[in-house]
Order: structure tokens, then sequence, then C-alpha cells
């Protein structure tokens, strides 16, 4: 029988291999890494600026020749026409500056005139006003006016 | 006396805040000239996303610079900062999920690589970084350490997100309520409705925080408890 001292329960200082649990943390910490990583190339350094504009995109014509863009611009009103397709319709920039865009698939429930959207497609030729869509993003503004403008009364007063 | 009435009215006002939201989000105010009946979720995806990165965000980072300056240094702050970013944590996924149920019908899609969005899940993905980070270390004032640095740190995106809408462009849309002119763009009981929500969600996080905290503290508690208990145990063993 052990004589009954107490025994020597000081701290001491933890083993210096890391644990089980510590390595999985590791290993989660790597994998969020890679995941950091993965989204900055996806998604800053591929598409800081995620369109170009029509008066960007003109300006660079001969540059971006039949290369795949994603072309920002208000749609023209009464330019909108359903097709077997999908729509085609009247991209406007400023200064006048317009684009034919003839696009494939099902626009967006809130596709409309006067409202800016986004088109991802290519120009049809090296020097072609036409764009090919594939696909159309609507793009709207961070205002919001309610329907019915009689039911909601501005601070001043005014019914916007 | 008003850590009491705090603690007591905490919970009863957050449910009233959310529960009026709810009640004028979706059946008071008006559809929108464009947006029609989508414009509801207005009441929920900025409110959501303001908690995530600003207040709760921002709690765990001035919590993890208030353990890191030595003058107010205390476990308080290290905890509070933990159970901040685990709130966040909840809060930015919301974020991310309210926004694309949003997109899809509005946008067309369920998600876009731009600024706004990818800096926003870089911040998710960082902020599960620092749950990481506390998990790997076995020490707790290097745990403390070493993870307030690294909330600071992951801080920085915070304004990359608020300010890509400007920077960059963007498909997500610009600032509707901290716009550069401090102009609200929001109209009549739509922009109040917004205001409740934001209030609402802000006291939801702070409930969520003091509730988590609690959690905390008790498991911090029960450890110790066991931890006494297993060195009695070998203290009885060795004594026999």
């Amino acid at each position: 029988m052990p004589n009954a001292e107490p025994l020597d329960l000081t701290p001491v200082a933890p083993p210096k291999s890391p644990s089980r649990s510590r390595w999985r943390s590791m290993g989660v910490l790597a994998v969020l890494v890679i995941a950091v990583v993965a989204l900055l190339s996806q998604g800053i350094l591929h598409s800081l600026n995620y369109f170009e504009t029509v008066d960007q995109a003109l300006a660079h014509r001969a540059k971006i020749g039949t290369e795949v863009i994603r072309l920002e611009g208000v749609v023209k009103p009464g330019s909108i026409e359903r097709t077997s397709k999908g729509a085609s319709f009247v991209l406007s920039g400023t200064e006048d500056r317009q684009v034919f865009v003839d696009a494939h698939g099902s626009p967006p429930q809130l596709f409309q005139a006067d409202i800016p959207v986004v088109v991802v497609g290519h120009f049809t030729s090296a020097t072609s006003l036409d764009f090919d869509g594939s696909q159309i993003m609507v793009k709207h503004t961070a205002t919001y006016i309610a329907a019915h403008p009689g039911r909601v009364k501005a601070p001043n007063g005014t019914s916007r | 006396m008003i850590r009491q009435l705090y603690q007591r009215l905490l919970g009863p006002v957050t449910l009233v805040l959310l529960a009026l939201t709810i009640w004028l989000g979706v059946w008071v105010t008006p559809p929108d000239k464009v947006q029609g009946n989508l414009v509801r979720l207005l009441y929920v995806h900025p409110a959501i996303a303001w908690v995530a990165l600003y207040v709760s965000f921002g709690t765990a980072t001035i919590a993890s610079a208030l353990y890191l300056w030595r003058r107010t240094r205390s476990w308080v702050a290290d905890r509070v900062a933990h159970c901040a970013m685990e709130v966040s944590v909840v809060f930015i996924i919301l974020t991310l999920i309210t926004g694309s149920i949003w997109g899809r019908p509005t946008w067309g899609v369920w998600w876009a690589w731009d600024a706004r969005l990818t800096s926003t899940a870089i911040l998710g993905v960082l902020a599960l970084g620092y749950l990481a980070l506390r998990r790997a270390n076995d020490d707790p004032t290097l745990r403390a350490k070493r993870s307030a640095v690294f909330a600071i740190l992951a801080a920085i995106n915070v304004p990359i997100i608020h300010f890509s809408v400007q920077w960059w462009k963007t498909l997500h849309q610009g600032a509707t309520v901290f716009t550069s002119n401090r102009t609200l763009l929001v109209h009549g009981s739509m922009a109040w409705t917004l205001l409740i929500s934001f209030v609402g969600f802000t006291l939801l996080f702070f409930w969520l925080l003091r509730a988590r905290y609690r959690l905390e503290v008790a498991r911090e508690r029960v450890e110790r408890a066991t931890l006494d208990a297993a060195l009695s145990q070998r203290q009885r063993e060795g004594a026999l």
C-alpha cells in the first residue's frame, strides 16, 4: 500500500506534439486559407469590375473583338421584342451610343424597358455593333419608390 | 436597475420589433415601382447585412482591440469577441442566403462574382477562420492574443465590402441607406419599416450575444468544476 503523501499536482508544461484536434483545426485553417485565395482569384482578380458599360465597350471596340464580356447599359424603351430564342433589344449608353442585343434564354422576372441590365455575351464580329447575349441580368438601382405614389408621402409632403 | 431592465426587456422588445417589421413589411408597405412585391426582402436582407458586417463583426473587432490593449485586457473582452464572431458567422451566412433569394428573381442569377458578393463571402471564410484558429490553440492566453490579432486584420475587409460598390462596377446595387451624400433612397413607410428592421435585427444580435456569452461562462464554469472534481478524485486516490 503506498504512503498517504499528497500527489504533486503542480501544473506541468503541455506536451510539445500537437493533439489530434489541434491538427484537425490546423487542417481546417489551411482549407479556409485555400478558400480565401480561391475566392480572391475568382471574384476580385478576375472580375473586380463586373462589367463594361456600353460606352467603355465601344471605346475599346477593336480590342474586345468577339471576346465574351459582360455588357451594361439601359434598355431603350420600345426596343424590346420577344424572339423564339429569348429577346432582342437595344442597350443604350451615354451620348446616344447603342448596341443591338439578341439574347438567348428567358429574361429575368424584372426585365423591362428603361432599366439597367448586364448582358453576358460577345459581339457577332470584330467590327459589328450587334451583341449575341447568352444571359441577361437586371441591375436594379438603389432607389425604392412605391408603386402607388399617391399612397406614400415624402417628409416634405410631396409625392414621389 | 438599468441593467436589470435591459436584461428583462431586451428579448420582448426584440420580438415586438421583428414582429412589427414582418407586419409592416408584408401587409402595410406598398410594392416597389420596379421590383413589385420583391421589395419586401428590403426589410430583411439589408438589416441582416448591417448586423453581420458592422454590428457583430464590429463588436468582435472592438472587443479584440480591448483585449490586446494592456489597460483594458480582460477575459470578458476575449469572451465577447469570441461570442460576437460566432453570431457574426450566422448573420454573414444569412446575408448571403437572403441576398441569393433576392438576387434570383431580380438579377436573374443566384450568385455573381462581383466585388460586393465576393468580399462578403471572404468575410464569412475569415470569420470561420477565426473560430478555427481559436480551436487550434490550447493555451488560453496565446489563443486570445492570436485570435484578437486575426480579428483586427480580418476587419480590414469590412470597409472594402462597404466601399466595393463605389470603388468598382458591381451587379449589386449601390448604397441605399449609407449613401455618400447622406440621402436615404427609400420612400415613405418603406423607410420607416426599414429603420424598424435595422433596430430589430440589431437588438436580436445583442440578445443572441448575451445568450451565447452566458452559455460560454456556464461552459467555462462546468469545465473548471470538472477539472476540480478530477483533481480531488486524484488526491483521494493518492491518499488511499
